[in-house]
């Protein structure tokens, strides 16, 4: 009896295959079909409805993670930053594509000669989602609920850390004061000049919102945010999706060209790519490059590559032992084979990197010699530190659990240097907690020998850079390697203070020398992130900063 | 599952072991299981499985983990018999080196769980009152999660290694093996011979260990042949989880997670990982089948 049920079994199961291998050919077949029906599809989409009074439709994208809080002003990742450009403006904005500067709720701007006053001209008759106006005193609102560390509007639990960390923190802010002169002129006046600073004043964080909504919802603004962006805040589904719909009044003519967003996190990268496939979504980002041929293959679809401007790196965390000799951390440095990296994992979307910004940043020093990548060299160097023997202790190395813009699969790249470290004795066990756990730990600097992250320039300035990922202020923030340097330091308070450009340029070259010398990183890629979406998409133009508007997307019928 | 097995096994078990005093008991077991063709497929693939085991070092044709970036992804061919994964490893070397890491883990946690579950066992079913009752509710609650989940728990608080992987999956199979001698026993703990051994001034320890327990390890033993079967499974699950084996170790759960999105542009990189873990566990179960067949009575001559 139970032989025979056995038998039954396996029967059934070789039955289920075929069944299933047969339905997976019926799917394939039943799509021209579908295609045939170009009526039926449309019917269903609101858009299509020309009493609507447009034929905008619906963009549907798909990411790998949800915003963490819709409140721009307390949240420093990209995820939420990228919700925040639908619904806000700040003062000042980037061009599309890159990080120039251009005018948004500010119209016009003047800069006193000494550097330490700026009067802005706002833009008139602009108004906040709610109905309420947009004015100088909602714009000295904003700037008082993010500078004044007693404010009413700063609710429990939350930090304005891209405040803190632009324009600096309680003990050395940059901003003196705000006031309105009257009610489409703001003043700003500085304690010390701050070169960056417009390039500052246009990041998402800086958004301007509405003082009505902050006062009526309270705390609840982090999940109900009103300001004047192309879109209106709808629903937010949390971990599933974010819907956005037009906002009809917006300030540039013509825009938004969609009647709606809705906004997805799909955090596999094939389910997400499989998705976009199906045509459940228009839009992905953080294409894995081994999708790459299967994208370029289907004529649905199309590629898009966001301007490369960030950097991912092996960082060492030098208050442990042995990392806090310099001579150990170079000597591993010599044990990374960038270049294979990035032909394995990158399908040459990256090129391999020897400072901490990426070339097409100003004040880039190419006169650097990158440490090449040589396994008889490290080990030389090794033993040279003291560690003939190489280091048997296994260190704890970190990669990510995530994928991220500059770098679609940590723990596979990890798994690589991890191979070449073996070959010159030296240990290391890959460990990959969850992603808050991750930043969290990083941070604290504590379980970590040695970790792979990275980081996308926000603003177009080097100081984005330099300052928040490895100036000893930012110990305990994003300093993940717990590297002081005092003359690095020295070298980047000066460049920020200085308003000449071409002075600039030479701090921060000297900056990455002192960078290369120390070697608290091993600068690894810089990639090109790729985001792929239907051909029906149509004006979408990737900012380097790593997220940008939807305002001039539009969707061909 | 337990349940309804247990009832059906215990009974008549008991009574082929009264029989046991006639002559070559076991060589008509060793007859029986040989004449089950199914079972001794079972034996082979599990002898197949172990002895690649055994000499996985020596027949290994590259280091298993040894990376060739430039060779990612090529399909199978003379110089790769099994392909390569995406960081240019020889799939055919870390599937031969995964049976030595998943045998090792089906093993020892079913020998870990054994050992346990049947010190329990007999403690619960031979002193009974309050002891049997509160090892039976420590099981209960064992038995209230779903075995993946507990072990899952299990890892995340002991941290994700290969090791507490083996500990989790024995943890989890406890009470399968705590229930089972504790029923043989409640059941043997009546019969003559131990009221005899009783009656001659044995002490509990020596009835236990050398009257109750050498007559309860028949179905310890089929038991803990499915059981591998179960463990394998388990392990290569938690794997596939990232909370069993770490890289660069090739174990068959993490070879198949690795290398999921892969399925369709190589599916060499799935495909033998999946081939082993679905052969070894079938292994296992034909030869567990094979043996309950062979040592129970109800069951033969069907």
């Amino acid at each position: 009896m139970r032989k025979r049920m056995g038998w039954l079994f396996t029967l059934m199961l070789s039955l289920a295959l075929i069944l299933a291998a047969c339905g997976g050919g019926g799917s394939g077949t039943s799509e021209p079909e579908a295609s045939t029906k170009p009526g039926e599809a449309a019917s269903t989409e609101p858009a299509a409805d020309p009493a609507a009074g447009g034929s905008g439709g619906t963009l549907i994208v798909g990411r790998g993670g949800d915003s963490a809080a819709l409140d721009p002003a307390i949240v420093t990742d990209g995820e939420s930053l990228k919700i925040a450009q639908q619904v806000f403006d700040p003062l000042l904005a980037y061009k599309a594509g890159t990080t120039e500067v251009e005018p948004a709720l500010a119209e016009s701007w003047e800069i006193s000669d000494d550097g330490l006053t700026y009067t802005f001209k706002l833009r008139e008759g602009v108004k906040f989602h709610d109905g309420t106006d947009f004015n100088a005193d909602a714009v000295v609102f904003n700037f008082t609920r993010w500078n004044d560390t007693e404010s009413k509007f700063k609710f429990e639990g939350d930090s304005f850390d891209y405040y803190d960390s632009m324009f600096g923190p309680e003990e050395a802010r940059v901003i003196k004061s705000v006031t309105a002169s009257d009610p489409s002129t703001v003043v700003f006046v500085l304690n010390q000049p701050q070169a960056p600073f417009l390039q500052n004043l246009a990041m998402p964080p800086f958004s301007i919102a509405s003082p009505a909504a902050i006062e009526k919802s309270g705390a609840d603004f982090k999940a109900n945010p009103v300001g004047t962006g192309p879109f209106v805040f709808k629903e937010w589904k949390r971990s599933d999706s974010i819907t956005l719909e037009k906002n009809p009044e917006y300030w540039q003519e013509g825009l938004p060209k969609v009647d709606s967003v809705i906004v997805r996190s799909i955090p596999d990268n094939t389910a997400r790519f499989n998705a976009l496939q199906n045509g459940e979504i228009d839009m992905m980002e953080d294409l894995s490059p081994d999708d790459l041929a299967t994208l370029e293959s289907n004529p649905d679809l199309q590629k898009f590559n966001r301007p490369p401007f960030n950097v991912a790196y092996l960082g060492f965390n030098v208050t442990k032992k042995p990392f806090d000799d310099p001579k150990v951390r170079i000597a591993l440095s010599h044990a990374v084979d960038k270049q294979g990296i990035v032909d394995a994992f990158f399908a040459g979307q990256a090129e391999p990197a020897k400072n901490p910004i990426p070339p097409s940043l100003w004040g880039y020093n190419d006169t650097i010699e990158d440490y090449p990548y040589d396994l008889a060299q490290a080990k030389k160097l090794l033993a040279d530190a003291g560690y003939a023997n190489g280091i048997e202790q296994p260190l704890t190395f970190y990669a990510m659990p995530v994928s991220r813009p500059y770098m679609p699969d940590g723990r596979k790249v990890a798994e690589v240097i991890q191979a070449s470290f073996a070959e010159i004795g030296v240990t290391v066990n890959i460990e990959s907690p969850e992603w808050a756990t991750y930043l969290d730990d990083l941070s604290k600097g504590e379980k970590d020998d040695l970790f792979i992250i990275g980081w996308t320039g926000d603003n177009g300035d080097p100081d984005n850079f330099f300052y928040p990922l490895l100036d000893k202020d930012s110990i305990g923030g994003n300093n993940y390697s717990q590297y002081a340097s005092d003359p690095l330091h020295e070298v980047l308070v000066k460049a920020q203070q200085e308003t000449d450009q071409a002075e600039r340029t030479k701090l921060y070259e000297e900056a990455q020398v002192i960078v290369h010398d120390d070697a608290p990183w091993v600068p690894l890629v810089h990639s090109t992130p790729l985001l792929a979406a239907s051909k029906k998409v149509e004006g979408y133009v990737p900012s380097p900063t790593g997220s940008e508007p939807y305002a001039e997307i539009s969707i061909r019928q | 599952m337990s349940d309804a097995f247990l009832k059906a096994e215990i009974r008549p078990s008991s009574d082929m072991m009264e029989r046991k005093a006639q002559p070559g008991p076991w060589r008509e077991a060793i007859r029986s299981f040989g004449r089950n063709k199914t079972a001794v497929v079972g034996l082979c693939l599990v002898l197949f499985f172990a002895l690649l085991a055994l000499v996985a070092p020596l027949i290994m044709p590259y280091d298993y983990k040894a990376q060739v970036l430039t060779d990612r992804l090529k399909p199978p061919s003379g110089d790769h018999w099994f392909g390569t994964d995406d960081l240019g490893r020889d799939i055919f070397s870390r599937v031969i080196y995964g049976a030595r890491i998943s045998l090792l883990v089906g093993l020892l946690s079913v020998a870990g769980s054994i050992v346990i579950g049947t010190l329990l066992g007999i403690i619960a079913g031979f002193y009974g009152k309050w002891v049997d009752m509160l090892i039976s509710r420590v099981f209960d609650i064992l038995l209230a999660f779903p075995g993946i989940l507990l072990a899952i728990a299990i890892v995340a608080i002991l941290g994700p290694s290969l090791q507490n992987a083996l500990y989790a999956i024995a943890i989890v199979n406890v009470p399968t093996y705590g229930r089972l001698v504790r029923s043989r026993v409640l059941s043997l703990r009546q019969e003559e011979f131990i009221t005899a051994a009783r009656a001659l001034g044995a002490n509990d320890g020596r009835i236990l260990f050398k009257h109750i327990l050498p007559n309860s390890l028949t179905p310890i033993i089929v038991q803990g042949t499915l059981g591998v079967a179960t463990a394998i499974i388990e392990a290569a699950g938690l794997g596939f989880l990232g909370l069993g084996a770490q890289p660069p170790d090739p174990e068959w759960g993490k070879m198949l997670s690795d290398s999921r999105q892969f399925i369709q542009t190589a599916p060499w990189t799935v495909i033998f990982p999946g081939l082993c873990i679905l052969l070894t566990s079938l292994g296992f179960n034909l030869m567990g089948d094979g043996l309950r067949d062979t040592f129970d009575p109800k069951m033969k001559g069907r």
